[in-house]
């Protein structure tokens, strides 16, 4: 179905994916996180789960409640009424991370500058410079998704993904960067580590933030990590 | 509400869990629950429960546990062996058990899971709205030897003791035998030009490394002729990717929901079933469908299940109106 703004399509027997055309990229990635919340909110019946990231949403359905034509056409009428210009939240939250980079050469930040033609040091400084955006959240555990670094070149994804990045791991690939919630197999590049704790399961949903909030980056000490170590992830 | 516990002497490879953590997504988190849903929801229709009840699954491994208390269970899923107090009961029916018997699941074979739902369901911890264990954020798992779960109703022994047999038999419907894996073509099969078909071209073996996050496979892979970044996007269960190494992966309900890799094709809804019950060194065989074809196919199984759970209805509520008349007493 043509779309001034999204492309829909199918991802399988289950599943539709529509992805922002807009050449304006924050515009794009709101329209789909609306999208995302309008479908969420309304109850759709035969919708069981949706996800939407930077530049599109994917929605699972169950086959034998909806249609994919169905559910196409109805997206494609949703879409219409959408704003792409409004806010994803009045009040952005910043959350403040402070991160022991690694200089000491235990991960990859090494590999990461060589690759970049930098030092070590410079991209410490690119990679704590910016204000981030959460884009949205992410695998594993409801990792806060962001854009990259200003670095000048994408980051390649490992050759062969690790099979067990621990909890609290700061990583970058392509141009994204995140945190690491919870211990999973991984193939980004490891560049430093939070002392915070950002999972926690007592609470629903168990991450502190949501898209649209903030997170900076803030380079410490080893002392500081160790002191710092367990303190809950929280707002400024 | 708890009416007794069940008390596990020999848990094998059990989790307690439902259809899914259908809100997880949205916040990160895989959807998980049962993996052969199917076979999940005929155990939940077989003792009357909503479709979306805890059950437990039993993965490979022979299972024993005591109730004290009465319940009305139903076990299916890959064939296996049901006993109480060693006495062999029906599997795929709803089964009486009486306060104090041994229930035992032996020799699950034909394929590796097998559920088994108890009238009423079990009183568990949930989590974003399901009791589905994440082996990521550390939710729920295994069932340990010696652990107790409470069930939340008793249900009076419905069985001819004279006979030693069940008062009924329904008709349930069978899995497709034999390991055929249906897909649609994937969102990304652009990405590996003419060479995507392989797929098509020779049996796949499974390898042991496969879990509830995604099946790995070994046989003639298609190359991803696209190169350059992929921006992460969510990715639907069932999806074929062909990652670094030598290995196909197909991705299955732990799955982390966003990823960078090219989809190639997306295992349907029904071939999901199939791929929870074959197990490492099994040689599975994929063939190409359309999602129109996938998706009625999928219909078409749910018109049957809900003919089962109208039958099941039927059944209790003569059954009620029988134990009325005789005892005074519902045996709900």
């Amino acid at each position: 179905m043509p779309n001034a703004s999204v492309v829909i399509s199918p991802s399988g027997n289950s599943a539709l994916r529509a992805v922002s055309t807009l050449a304006d990229r924050e515009a794009g990635w709101r329209l789909v996180h609306h999208l995302a919340r309008f479908v969420d909110s309304s109850h759709v019946p035969g919708v069981e789960c949706v996800i939407p990231t930077y530049d599109a949403v994917l929605i699972e359905i169950d086959p034998t409640d909806v249609s994919l034509d169905a559910l196409r056409t109805y997206l494609a009428h949703v879409i219409e009424g959408l704003d792409a210009d409004l806010p994803l939240t009045d009040a952005p939250r910043t959350f403040d991370v402070p991160v022991l980079y690694d200089l000491d050469g235990e991960l990859d930040l090494q590999d990461v500058a060589d690759a970049q033609g930098l030092s070590a040091a410079e991209i410490v400084r690119l990679h704590s410079e910016p204000t981030y955006i959460v884009r949205c959240l992410g695998a594993p555990g409801g990792s806060p998704m962001l854009d990259g670094p200003p670095f000048p070149h994408p980051v390649p994804r490992l050759a062969s993904p690790r099979p067990h990045v621990p909890q609290g791991v700061v990583s970058v690939a392509g141009r994204q960067a995140t945190i690491t919630p919870a211990a999973a197999p991984g193939g980004w590049s490891l560049i430093g580590r939070t002392p915070l704790t950002v999972l926690d399961l007592e609470t629903e949903p168990f991450v502190p933030y949501e898209p649209g909030d903030r997170i900076r980056f803030r380079s410490i000490s080893r002392d500081e990590y160790e002191a710092l170590r367990g303190t809950r992830m929280v707002a400024r | 509400m708890t009416a007794g516990m069940i008390t596990f002497v020999e848990a094998g490879s059990t989790q307690i869990t439902d259809l899914g953590r259908r809100q997880g997504p949205r916040y990160g988190v895989p959807v998980n629950g049962a993996l052969d849903q199917r076979s999940a929801r005929i155990a939940n229709i077989l003792v009357g429960n909503p479709a979306g009840a805890p059950l437990l699954e039993m993965t490979a491994l022979d299972v024993e546990f005591v109730s004290d208390v009465g319940i009305l269970l139903a076990v299916a899923g890959a064939d296996g062996h049901l006993t109480v107090d060693g006495v062999t009961r029906p599997w795929c029916q709803p089964v009486s058990v009486r306060a104090g018997q041994t229930v035992a699941v032996r020799h699950i074979q034909g394929g590796l899971r097998a559920y088994l739902a108890v009238r009423g369901s079990f009183e568990v911890p949930q989590l974003l709205g399901s009791c589905a264990p994440d082996s990521v954020l550390g939710f729920g798992g295994r069932v340990a030897n010696g652990a107790a779960i409470s069930v939340r109703r008793s249900t009076a022994a419905i069985f001819n003791d004279h006979f030693t047999s069940e008062l009924y038999c329904l008709d349930v419907p069978r899995a497709s035998a034999g390991f055929v894996v249906d897909v649609t073509d994937g969102p990304d099969i652009d990405d590996f030009a003419g060479t995507a078909d392989r797929l098509f071209e020779q049996p796949y073996l499974l390898t042991p490394t496969s879990n509830h996050i995604g099946l790995r496979m070994t046989g003639p892979l298609p190359e991803r002729v696209a190169k350059g970044e992929v921006l992460s996007r969510g990715v639907p269960v069932g999806a074929v990717e062909v990652p670094p190494g030598d290995e196909l992966l197909v991705l299955h309900r732990g799955r982390g929901v966003t990823a960078g890799y090219p989809v190639l094709a997306v295992v349907t809804s029904g071939s999901l079933d199939v791929l929870a019950q074959a197990r490492p060194g099994q040689r599975l065989r994929f063939r190409r469908v359309s999602a129109t074809d996938a998706a009625a196919a999928a219909r078409a199984d749910r018109v049957e299940l809900e003919a089962l759970r109208l039958r099941v209805q039927s059944v209790f509520s003569a059954l009620d109106a029988l134990s009325t008349a005789t005892t005074g007493r519902t045996f709900s």
